[in-house]
């Protein structure tokens, strides 16, 4: 796996240093996070029968990451450009290991790839997006779109989700039951627009590399469409190793007064979906079906409001019922809105309720949003909420307080950092569970350095 | 004959200010256009001749031209007749026609024409005083220069001096009085729709005022017949920019409709835009569209510019959790704007705190068995949520007691129902060999986790290892060898 980096890279230096300086660019970015939070980890109680746990002294858990994006172009043939995305990982003193932080190199992505036209090409490490989900290989892609058609075909190694490593080698260790062989992955989409609408439908599987067993089996069909002012957006997948329906959604969504106002509803079916590497999918997991409704309106044109509501029913379980059944149904409600009280000031706040089988979450947040410039923004906030996880005894009262801020250095040089700190109150849990009353801190800082000019927009989802 | 036009002509425009009458063909669409507001017609019993009041119109005497200042109040003193304000002089007229009557009166006089009475011009036949309108002036004008009047709307390529403008028009310049402008060209309608059409219809109309370099100031193109048709290097108003009015076509949903337009065989994108706007939003490959417009650098217009934003569907409040199915739809929609690293840099295991809010940690668990958020898009239930859960003490490690589903004395007997509801939850503390403690042929209890009705022989064809995580041997029914 670490010699996909250097073998990137060593493309990349060949390419361009092949080629006249003139015709060469390379272009990407480079961020620099650091992360703290501290945790009150849960110990067992030795002198508790029912394996009562409680929680444990304030222990750091802190993560260094440095991501690396790069493109580059002038490779000698025209639409040939290298891209390689690594991310590399350091504990910085942890007393509680960070997730992943043992995994000292990942590469992202790193292929060679070739646009001619409607037909484009790739080699190396990428990911496929589509109705399934993400999926991670080595192997090559090809491809051709055109506004009204658009088909592609791809083959190779099997990566684990989010890993960029084998199943088998990722998990070793981590459990029992893996195959200890990879896996090959082939798939296909085969896509078009008529009109105002767009569909496509994808095929994929993966075989362990002995062809001994499946791991998994699936296609979806993803759609689009117009229809006067609604704009309807649905999705399925079926699931071929287990012979059923897997997730499927479907939403209508209309605007009124221009894009003033904004309702729509939705329709989903969720059920988890699992590989046949593990004994998951065989426990016959139950999809839950769930209606949504959510609307948002500007209001006076320096405020904005959105609220929404949904109700959720799960199958029937198929399970024996001791003493009585448990609950099936859920709820969740959220509201927020967000005032401009100037050019740059803002307030923002949001309300939500989750109510589902065994769990629980209510929580209400504020922040006030200072925009000092187009590159610079400060805000501070706080919020409360109250959880209850799942089947679990415990208040788990909660209030937080919060500032963040980014800025622009330069034109190439970004910056970003805050603090968090979220005061639990003591859990008044029954005999089994002990919680303590305390301050829980979290930081985070990161600084991006941008070299050349990226073909792409830029910026990203915050939820 | 054309004497008489002539003297016509000279008492017109005298009276019209002494500067021009040419601005009043479009007097009632300009705003600057001050109209004579004396009452002549109530006066002409007081004042029988013209040039009893306006003596100066024929001697060049710019003094005399009016009548003074004071002269209203011999009769209107406030008791015989309500007072009236004139301070002697008419509000000045803005115009580019240069008209001098004396001059006028002076080649009348030499070509031994008889010279025409002020009502010549400035009285309409059939009326008893002054009662001219604007076009009636033009009309005398073109009484003797018709001989002007084809050159003055011919294309010159030698320029505006050879054209003799200045014959009869101030030179143009930053500080000049503008052209008159038609009412007609008032509005964006006029810009978006009309000009156009009246070009192709009547270039020659157009050409009165305006050149080529006009079209060129807007326009991105201007290789079109049609433009191609203007004159150039004529006078043109110098103050004057582009102005790109927005079309009703690129309201409502334009960012995502405009490719239809925009692939069609006569696109007329190239109108405003250059394709550096195409390209301040499309990647490479651009649509093959793009090549066709003109670059900034290749047009002598600014073009409209646009500068990247998110298109309107995007700020959508539904777009977040939609945008996944859209685009898994139509994947080329998105290759518009976005390559492959976008999408990355959210959804693998983002490295700052942008993506969750600051305190998610602490609310994470809702939305992990709400399934609102699908954790596993960018986490591996195994390595990501697992191992913090275990180094956090949360992690199962083969203890079956109720602990932390304390809320449920007798969980472990009621679990089997919401472990099929949020059996990826499970998956994030317990590891297969949990279940299989009771769930596999050999544990404690043996409980079949499968339902009625499940496809043994299915899942040992597909998979047989998996199912001997449980079963030691080919499970029971399952047929063959």
């Amino acid at each position: 796996m670490k010699r996909w980096p250097v073998l990137v890279a060593a493309l990349l230096v060949a390419g361009v240093a092949g080629r006249p300086s003139a015709a060469q660019t390379v272009r990407g970015w480079a961020t620099s996070t650091v992360q703290a939070v501290e945790l009150r980890p849960w110990v067992s109680l030795s002198d508790c029968i029912a394996g009562c746990i409680a929680t444990s002294e304030e222990r750091l858990a802190a993560v260094g990451t440095q991501d690396v994006r790069l493109s580059a172009w002038g490779l000698g043939v025209t639409g040939l450009s290298a891209t390689l995305y690594a991310r590399a990982r350091t504990d910085l003193g942890s007393e509680v290991p960070w997730p992943r932080s043992g995994d000292r190199v990942d590469l992202l992505l790193g292929d060679v790839r070739w646009v001619g036209g409607p037909w484009s090409a790739r080699l190396g490490r990428q990911e496929i997006r589509g109705g399934l989900g993400f999926s991670s290989f080595d192997g090559a892609w090809v491809g051709r779109r055109s506004r009204e058609r658009w088909f592609e075909g791809y083959v190779g190694r099997s990566l684990a989700r989010g890993l960029r490593a084998p199943a088998n080698e990722a998990l070793a260790g981590l459990d029992d039951f893996l195959p200890d062989r990879g896996a090959v992955l082939v798939g296909g989409a085969l896509g078009g627009r008529l009109g105002s609408m767009s569909a496509t439908l994808r095929y994929q599987r993966e075989i362990l590399t002995d062809r001994s067993a499946l791991v998994s089996e699936r296609a979806s069909v993803d759609g689009a469409a117009r229809t006067g002012r609604i704009r309807w957006v649905g999705n399925a997948d079926w699931d071929f190793q287990l012979g059923r329906p897997g997730k499927a959604a479907v939403t209508a969504s209309r605007s009124f007064s221009g894009t003033r106002q904004v309702l729509s509803i939705s329709g989903r079916r969720y059920v988890p979906y699992f590989s046949m590497s593990t004994i998951w999918g065989l426990f016959e997991p139950v999809a839950y079906h769930e209606i949504e409704a959510r609307g948002a309106s500007s209001v006076g044109g320096t405020a904005a409001v959105w609220l929404s509501a949904g109700w959720r029913r799960y199958g029937d379980a198929g399970v024996v019922e001791v003493l009585s059944p448990l609950s099936d149904t859920g709820w969740r409600g959220a509201a927020g809105g967000r005032w401009q009280a100037a050019d740059a000031w803002a307030l923002e706040g949001s309300w939500r309720l989750e109510w589902g089988p065994g769990g629980f979450l209510h929580s209400a947040d504020a922040d006030v949003v200072w925009s000092v410039a187009d590159d610079a923004q400060f805000r501070i906030g706080g919020g409360t909420l109250q959880q209850i996880e799942q089947y679990r005894l415990g208040d788990g009262r909660a209030l937080a307080g919060r500032a963040s801020g980014r800025a622009g250095l330069s034109d190439r040089v970004a910056a970003e950092g805050g603090l968090s700190l979220l005061h639990h109150s003591a859990s008044s849990a029954g005999e089994g569970v002990s919680g303590a009353e305390w301050t829980q801190a979290r930081a985070w800082a990161s600084i991006r350095v941008r070299f050349g000019t990226e073909p792409t927009a830029s910026g990203g989802l915050r939820r | 004959m054309m004497v008489r036009w002539l003297c016509a002509m000279v008492l017109a425009l005298g009276l019209g200010a002494g500067t021009g009458v040419l601005t009043s063909t479009w007097a009632a669409d300009r705003p600057d256009r001050q109209e004579p507001v004396f009452p002549h017609d109530r006066h002409q019993g007081l004042f029988p001749v013209c040039t009893g009041c306006h003596a100066g119109i024929e001697s060049d005497v710019a003094e005399s031209r009016f009548p003074p200042e004071g002269q209203c109040v011999g009769c209107h003193d406030g008791v015989a007749r309500s007072r009236v304000e004139w301070d002697g002089s008419p509000t000045h007229r803005v115009s580019n026609v240069v008209f001098d009557h004396v001059e006028h009166v002076s080649m009348l006089t030499e070509s031994g024409d008889t010279p025409a009475t002020c009502a010549d011009c400035h009285t309409a036949p059939g009326e008893s005083s002054m009662s001219v309108d604007g076009s009636e002036e033009l009309t005398t004008c073109w009484g003797c220069h018709a001989h002007a009047r084809d050159d003055h709307f011919a294309p010159t390529p030698v320029g505006a001096e050879a054209a003799g403008c200045a014959n009869c028009h101030v030179e143009a310049g930053p500080d000049s009085p503008p052209f008159p402008r038609p009412g007609a060209h008032e509005g964006d309608n006029f810009l978006l729709f009309g000009h156009g059409a009246e070009l192709e219809a009547e270039v020659g109309r157009c050409a009165t005022c305006h050149t080529v370099e006009r079209c060129a100031a807007c326009h991105v193109e201007v290789d079109r017949p049609a433009l191609l048709a203007l004159p150039a290097g004529g006078v043109e108003d110098p103050t004057w920019s582009a102005r790109y009015p927005t079309p009703p076509s690129h309201e409502q949903g334009w960012a995502d409709d405009h490719a239809e337009a925009a692939s069609g065989p006569s696109g007329s994108c190239a109108t405003c835009h250059t394709s550096d706007d195409c390209r301040s939003c499309h990647v490479d490959p651009a649509p093959s569209s793009v090549s066709r417009i003109p670059s900034r650098s290749q047009a002598r217009a600014p073009g409209v510019d646009i500068r990247v934003e998110a298109p309107p569907s995007h700020l959508d409040f539904v777009f977040p959790s939609a945008h996944a199915t859209l685009a898994a739809a139509e994947p080329s929609s998105c290759a518009t704007c976005h390559t492959e690293t976008y999408c990355v840099q959210c959804h693998d295991a983002p490295t700052g705190a942008s993506y969750h809010d600051p305190d998610y940690l602490a609310r994470h668990a809702t939305d992990g068995w709400g399934r609102n958020t699908e954790c596993a898009s960018c986490h591996e239930t195994a390595v990501f949520c697992r191992a913090c859960h275990v180094e956090s003490g949360l992690g199962s490690v083969g203890r079956l007691g109720s602990g932390y589903h304390d809320a449920e004395p007798l969980f472990l007997l009621r679990h089997g129902e919401p472990a099929r509801q949020n059996l990826e939850s499970c998956a994030s503390c317990h590891e297969q060999s949990d279940c299989v403690q009771c769930h596999g042929v050999t544990g404690a209890f043996q409980v079949s986790p499968h339902r009625a009705g499940f496809d043994a022989a299915a899942a040992w064809n597909r998979a047989p290892e998996t199912c001997l995580a449980c079963h030691l041997t080919r499970p029971i029914g399952v047929g063959g060898a």
